[in-house]
């Protein structure tokens, strides 16, 4: 198999599901065998205009990012919605809280006027995206599957179920039976639980499941006595996005099987 | 084989730590605040005698989470069936999940078989364990008729207070009895206990809804177009707690993996659940369950309906796991008492 192209870019972002990478250690190296990496600024200078895969990380949020997103996808064959922030908006959504002036001049004062923004959007609200990772930051098993997934062509389906799924088959006593909240219930599963699996609950990184029942989950939270304006702020945490009414990752994938 | 004999309580930890000696012993142990689980041990020390049921059912050990069906390599090209046995025995099943055993044996031995299923049964010995009271409210093992022992296990564990009663219902639990030791005859005494005890159970276990045993067929057979789906739908999170924590669910989906060589790889199955939102879902992207109420309705259907026509028996035990891990406290008993009520 001839070796495929890669790059990694970052748009607005902590940079942190890069470092993911980094962290692989074993299975990088056998990812490593099978591309040529072109450009990844976390662990390497050189930098290549010429891919075949481009691996996004981050969320769109100044006109200068749509510009420079759609040439990514002009030259990509493939491209890889790399992290919440880049598939769902993730935390940088929370920006979309707030009317743009404000907010604008809130980070940056009396400079905010040289300050172009943009409600922040995930990358398939703007451009066509084949595969999306979920996550924040990223679970690296999962990654390494969509990996295999793009570099094969066939397509991947971020799970369209609650993480509590995964958390019972891994026999996790539940949070709220500790008397703690958590918001596993309406978020997508694909990380195997992992934050449960290791005594913390779940922040809803990975966005919620595309029908989420969002009534229900109040009504547990509320007999919980958690308070209604805390779950909203908790909610709008990673989900922002969602309201520019723009499909889920999965439906593009959908629609991809149907074409 | 039909014969009771005694083990004397202080004997139970050498029991365990002998029998554990000569395969895996698996048994229920606590996790976190108020939960427990199947884990394997070495002695008793670690075995909790007074549990409720289990987070999963023991029905893990024979249909586990995630299993590998067969390794492929496609140059060779080959595919070879992956069937895995593990000898082991699993102390202090409840009468419940002893039931929910017996469902899925029923299901998976029905043609076509689940040759999976049945090697991992092969090498499985099962010690059922007696509960003299009620686990908890969300129990209803009454009226699913599972409260007493009722056949499917090697040995039978029932606490009297200075010895368990043990009953000896096979091949493989008379060689545990001779080879493990520290067994002794039953006695008129203990036979006196036992009774005294199922008598004193009479009287503690109680239908625990607004119907009986035999009505509850016509009760769901009759309810398909009950209002009571939509209540229930509207309150569902989708969670799959109360599917996946039931021991007679025994949905899965297949998937294959591929290895980063592009070449070998696995195919395996992995526990599915008819409340996960695309589980009814088909290309094309139509959805047969897009309603939680609808998907809810084909869980009980699947309890108190269906296996009724094909298998004659309910495929609920009454363990009460999917009451207790709802997520919305959708109580099964409720419905049940909230469709009998409908009915009248
Ligand atoms: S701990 Fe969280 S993810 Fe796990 S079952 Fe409970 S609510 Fe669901
Ligand atoms: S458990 Fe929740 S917060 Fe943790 S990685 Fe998974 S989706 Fe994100
Ligand atoms: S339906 Fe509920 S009570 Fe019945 S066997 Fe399943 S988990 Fe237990
Ligand atoms: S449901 Fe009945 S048999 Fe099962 S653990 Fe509770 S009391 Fe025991
Ligand atoms: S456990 Fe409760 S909330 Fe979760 S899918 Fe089942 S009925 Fe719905």
């Amino acid at each position: 198999m001839k070796k495929m192209k890669v790059a990694f870019f970052d748009f607005t972002c902590c940079e942190g599901c890069q470092l993911q990478v980094a962290n692989m250690g074993e299975s990088l190296l056998e990812v490593l065998d099978l591309i040529e990496l072109v450009t990844f600024r976390e662990v390497m200078s050189e930098r290549s205009e010429q891919y075949d895969v481009a691996i996004v990380e981050g969320s769109i949020t100044t006109s200068h990012d749509v510009e420079r997103i759609k040439k990514i996808r002009e030259t990509a064959k493939v491209l890889i919605a790399y992290g919440s922030c880049a598939a769902i908006g993730g935390i940088n959504g929370m920006k979309n809280n707030f009317g743009l002036e404000e907010i604008r001049e809130y980070v940056y004062k009396k400079d905010a006027r040289f300050f172009d923004t943009i409600p922040t959007r995930a990358i398939h609200q703007v451009v066509k995206v084949d595969y999306a990772v979920n996550g924040c930051p990223v679970y690296v098993p999962e990654f390494v599957k969509v990996l295999k997934a793009a570099l094969s062509g066939i397509p991947y389906r971020v799970p369209d179920y609650a993480v509590c799924v995964e958390c019972k088959l891994n026999e996790n006593e539940c949070m709220y039976d500790k008397g703690i909240t958590c918001f596993g219930p309406v978020t997508r599963a694909g990380c195997n639980s992992w934050c449960i699996n290791n005594n913390n609950i779940c922040y809803g990184c990975r966005g919620l499941v595309s029908n989420p029942a969002l009534n229900g989950q109040k009504d547990i939270l509320e007999k919980y006595a958690v308070p209604l304006p805390w779950i909203e702020n908790k909610m709008n945490m990673y989900n922002k996005p969602r309201e520019l009414g723009i499909d889920d990752p999965a439906k593009t994938e959908l629609r991809k099987l149907e074409s | 084989m039909d014969k009771f004999v005694t083990l004397n309580k202080q004997d139970l930890n050498d029991f365990i730590v002998k029998l554990s000696r000569s395969q895996p012993v698996m048994a229920p142990v606590a996790r976190g605040c108020k939960s427990f689980v199947f884990e394997s041990v070495d002695s008793a020390k670690a075995i909790a005698l007074h549990y409720i049921p289990t987070i999963l059912p023991p029905k893990k050990y024979f249909f586990p989470q995630r299993e590998t069906l067969l390794t492929y390599n496609k140059t060779t090209p080959a595919w070879d069936p992956v069937l895995e046995s593990r000898k082991m025995a699993i102390f202090g099943v409840h009468t419940c999940d002893l039931a929910g055993i017996q469902c899925l044996n029923m299901v998976m031995s029905a043609s076509p078989q689940d040759n999976n299923y049945n090697a991992r049964k092969e090498g499985i010995t099962i010690i059922g364990l007696e509960c003299n009271n009620y686990c908890d409210e969300y129990a209803s093992c009454n009226v699913m008729d599972n409260h007493l022992p009722n056949g499917g296990y090697d040995l039978f564990f029932t606490e009297l207070p200075d010895a368990f009663m043990v009953h000896v219902n096979s091949n493989a639990g008379e060689r545990i009895v001779n080879d493990i030791g520290f067994f002794s005859a039953a006695t008129p005494k203990h036979t006196q206990q036992l009774e005294e005890m199922r008598a004193r159970k009479r009287e503690i276990f109680k239908p625990e809804v607004k119907a009986g045993h035999k009505q509850l067929r016509g009760i769901f057979a009759g309810a398909f177009d009950s209002r009571q789906w939509d209540r229930i739908g509207e309150r569902c999170v989708a969670c799959g707690n109360c599917t996946n924590v039931c021991p007679t669910c025994y949905c899965f989906d297949v998937r294959d993996e591929i290895n980063l060589d592009f070449n070998t790889g696995t195919r395996g199955r992995v526990w599915d659940s008819c409340q996960n939102e695309e589980f009814a879902q088909v290309a094309g992207g139509e959805n047969f369950r897009k309603q939680r109420g609808q998907r809810q309705r084909h869980r009980y259907m699947r309890k108190f309906n269906y296996p009724v026509e094909r298998f004659s028996r309910y495929f609920c035990t009454g363990c009460g796991r999917c009451s207790r891990a709802c997520m919305a406290k959708i109580n099964l008993k409720e419905t049940i008492d909230a469709l009998a009520e409908e009915k009248r």
